[in-house]
């Protein structure tokens, strides 16, 4: 999809200096870019967070709706994704060119984030069979530079822990037989989701002999094939999944898995500490917001 | 849903009799019911054969256990869609499909999201085996349809797909086979069933479990696919691959011959 | 006129000597396809050595698909349908409450051939739907009734899905000799409606067989320079014909339908020799069935 053309000369100094841990922009093997977040920045969502990741920039808000449970899970909640590649992000996702990344994205976090183990759906349950609620998930790319899915990843977290405002529901039959839902009057009686399996995506880039972290598209131009790793805070690895065109062999998904696990493990525990120090602000903290 | 206006309908709603079945609560046992082994490397049987698809260049069909799929491959042929890329190597297009009746519920006749995440799985298995670079300007079309669905159907799209390929003579750097698993707890079992995919566990708690897919290049040791779901600890996970490999290794005298049987019918060798 | 096949082989081997052709070079039949195929209707036979009235070998198998209720694979020549039927449930139609839905559709997948494109079906595949739907009608091979469990709260839908996977000619044929076959060969559960909860309880352990008392037998023509009549046409036949028609006979020898899509038009004789035909084909195919049902039984 984005591609980055590469003389042959400078894909070589790139395999070279990765050999000796050390990258383009001066980083080591497992950096992250610096990364911003904010939450909060969409005010009529049930959770927003925007994360910059480099120049890679990530906007999810997060909806939730009533809804009728699918038929397979008839006592538990889901979650629907929906990303939309914006034409600001680059003039290659114009018209119906960014419909394919965002399919593929969209797969792979249902993959991830769709299931018992990461999310507690069961808390999103009202009546089983009849009502639950449904978190409507709206990624938009802003801006690419690699790295598309640890960005994400960390969005949707950090949407997710923010104190959400989904209301506790109840609902009443009355004399008719119709149901009427019926709203705590306190707006602060929410149901707060269950985040603590949540995963983090850490996509690994196999360039050359060895596989960095948190590739820019210079970087993924260079490789043959990236592995994407969702781990969780406990360390447990929730989805692995080869993506790109190449090959890996055995030995480099087995070290690229371990690599994920450290640096995926690793992650959770700042992103908590700055959603905390956030919360704690509260009303007081100044929002950056879109302009300035 | 989208409404599907090219189709005849039925009812707006029907729901599988299965839902209203008495689910007896059931144990997983301690024994496969075919008879294999948990924890070892243990594949079912398979049933290839190349070139039933008359229209097609190349087509295959695998079965295994009661896993049935087919595939066709049409092309190399002129591409619809032309940007840089194209100019230097070939394109291929996947399609995988579920027949509505190859599940225990019925599936749609609109590709659903897991369809299409299959579908692009199945791209990027079978993208590292082929030589595309000796196809420029052209796309190779892909299709494979489940006509059965007894368990690791994504697996066994991957080594039908590329018997077909083979068949239709697309050069290709070697066979991409495929194998999944089913990790439960401390055991794996390989090659799953439907319903030992699909199996709830034991105990809410069970640690260690997850379903994975891996594809192989085997004579050349890459690993062209791999795609796990679940919730597991490293060493159990770098255990499973190791195991999926080994199942791909197995296989894959048997999809040798059976391409040599397809050749050699194509090509009859000459009298006297 | 038709008449039942005989080997044609004699009059295939005088075409192709009379021509000096060992095997159909290929100028002949990608360049001038049409002046090579009237080189043997002259002699009152087709390139794959078949006589006009003569259909390719039909061959059956029933049942392969353990997870739909009912199924079957045909193969017509190289045309290979397959059909599986699922039984599900339903509230019964405002209008007719005592009766099920049979929902038949045909899918001609970008597997089967290169003509056809993924994406939505198109035009053959939403005509050919419509022509199953209206000879399930016609014949009333079932009867909608049965299909009902309880008056206005539960019936069952069938959902014939029908998809091709090999192209090469002749699909409404192949068609309705899956679907009779699956028919036959769906088991359904026995469903009760539990008055209390007003929910369905099903035993998946009795089943019964549905109650087929028609069986309809397709048999299609094409037309060929606007005067011959050919039965079961090749892929090649199809794109060459000016004119199709497709006939449906029952067992007792009434007409269900009779498709013609426009084309060259046929008189009276013409058509009466198609129902002629078609006559001779249904009890072909049933003997078939039946064989393949007996065959089954004995396993």
């Amino acid at each position: 999809y984005l591609h980055v053309a590469l003389l042959f000369w400078q894909q070589v100094i790139l395999c070279h200096c990765t050999l000796d841990d050390l990258r383009v922009d001066g980083r080591s093997c497992e950096d992250y870019r610096y990364v911003e977040v904010e939450t909060d920045v969409v005010s009529n969502t049930s959770g927003s967070a925007r994360v910059k990741l480099g120049h890679t920039d990530i906007l999810v808000g997060i909806k939730a709706e009533i809804g009728r449970p699918k038929l397979d899970r008839p006592n538990k909640g889901c979650l629907e994704f929906f990303v939309d590649c914006s034409a600001n992000a680059t003039p290659e996702f114009e018209g119906r060119g960014g419909e394919e990344l965002g399919t593929e994205i969209a797969n792979a976090l249902y993959r991830v984030y769709d299931n018992e183990r990461s999310v507690d759906l069961k808390s999103l349950c009202i009546t089983p069979m009849e009502h639950c609620w449904i978190l409507y998930t709206d990624v938009l790319l802003l801006q690419c530079d690699g790295n598309l899915f640890d960005a994400i990843s960390l969005a949707i977290k950090a949407a997710l822990l923010t104190p959400s405002k989904i209301p506790k529901v109840q609902m009443m039959e009355d004399e008719e037989g119709t149901t009427e839902i019926e709203l705590s009057d306190d707006p602060f009686d929410c149901v707060r989701l269950n985040t603590e399996n949540v995963p983090c995506i850490v996509t690994l880039c196999k360039i050359g002999q060895r596989h960095v972290v948190d590739a820019t598209l210079q970087e993924k131009a260079c490789s043959v094939a990236s592995l994407l790793v969702s781990v969780t805070s406990k360390g447990t690895i929730t989805c692995v999944r080869k993506i790109g065109g190449g090959s890996l062999d055995p030995e480099s998904i087995y070290e690229m898995i371990e690599t994920g696990k450290r640096v995926g493990k690793a992650l959770h525990a700042p992103l908590q500490d700055i959603l905390n120090k956030e919360e704690s602000l509260g009303k007081s903290r100044e929002k950056v917001g879109f302009i300035g | 849903m989208p409404v599907d206006t090219k189709r005849l309908r039925g009812p707006e709603e029907s729901q599988s009799p299965w839902l209203f079945v008495e689910q007896e609560q059931q144990s997983p046992p301690d024994e496969r019911e075919d008879g294999r082994r948990k924890g070892q490397v243990d594949v079912r049987p398979i049933f290839a054969r190349c070139g039933l698809v008359s229209q097609a260049k190349g087509s295959a069909y695998i079965e295994s256990g009661k896993t049935k799929v087919i595939c066709s491959v049409y092309g190399p042929r002129e591409t619809e869609r032309k940007d840089e890329t194209d100019m230097k190597f070939g394109r291929l297009v996947c399609t995988f499909r579920f027949a509505p009746f190859s599940c225990a519920k019925r599936c749609g006749w609109i590709q659903s999201t897991q369809e299409k995440d299959l579908s692009m799985a199945l791209l990027g298995s079978l993208h590292p085996g082929l030589c595309l670079h000796r196809y420029p300007r052209s796309q190779i079309d892909v299709s494979v349809l489940v006509l059965e669905n007894d368990g690791s159907a994504l697996a066994h799209a991957v080594t039908c797909a590329s018997l077909a390929l083979a068949d239709a003579g697309i050069e290709m750097y070697d066979l991409v086979l495929g194998c999944s698993l089913r990790q439960e707890g401390s055991d794996y079992l390989l090659d799953p069933t439907f319903a030992e995919e699909t199996q709830e566990p034991a105990t809410e708690s069970t640690e260690n479990r997850g379903g994975m897919m891996v594809a192989l290049l085997p004579s050349l040791n890459q690993v062209s696919g791999l795609l796990c779901s679940g919730d597991l600890e490293q060493q159990p996970l770098v255990e499973a691959v190791a195991a999926c490999i080994e199942g791909c290794q197995r296989i894959y005298s048997v999809a040798q011959r059976c391409l040599l049987t397809a050749v050699k019918k194509k090509n009859p060798p000459p009298d006297g | 006129m038709l008449r039942r096949p005989q080997r044609a082989s004699k009059l295939h081997q005088r075409v192709m000597n009379t021509n000096s052709l060992t095997q159909a070079p290929w100028h002949q039949t990608t360049v001038e396809p049409l002046e090579y195929h009237r080189k043997f209707l002259k002699e009152n036979c087709r390139p794959d050595g078949r006589e006009l009235g003569e259909f390719r070998t039909t061959t059956l198998n029933i049942g392969s698909i353990t997870t739909a209720d009912g199924s079957a694979l045909v193969k017509l020549g190289n045309t290979t349908i397959i059909c599986g039927i699922k039984g599900e449930l339903a509230a019964p139609p405002a209008d007719a409450p005592d009766k099920g839905y049979i929902v038949p559709n045909v899918d001609l997948p970008p597997l089967c051939s290169s003509r056809f494109r993924p994406g939505p079906p198109g035009e053959q595949a939403q005509a050919a739907s419509q022509f199953i739907a209206d000879v399930i009608e016609n014949s009333e091979m079932l009867q909608r009734e049965d299909l009902c469990i309880e008056k206005g709260k539960l019936s069952w839908v069938l959902y014939c899905d029908i998809i091709c996977l090999d192209y090469d000619g002749n699909i409404l044929d192949a068609c309705i000799i899956a679907l009779l076959a699956s028919m036959k060969n769906v088991q359904l559960p026995e469903v009760h409606v539990n008055e209390q909860t007003g929910l369905a309880e099903v035993n998946m352990k009795k089943k019964r067989h549905l109650n087929i008392v028609k069986h309809p037998v397709a048999a299609s023509f094409a037309v060929f320079d606007n005067s011959i009549l050919i039965v079961d046409p090749t892929s090649d036949e199809e794109n060459l014909s000016t004119g199709f028609i497709t006939v449906v006979i029952d067992e007792e020898e009434k007409l269900c339908t009779v498709h013609k899509p426009g084309g060259t038009p046929l008189s009276n004789e013409k058509l009466q020799d198609c129902i002629n035909r078609a006559i001779t084909r249904n009890k072909e195919v049933c003997k078939l069935l039946n064989k393949v049902m007996k065959s089954m039984k004995a396993k």
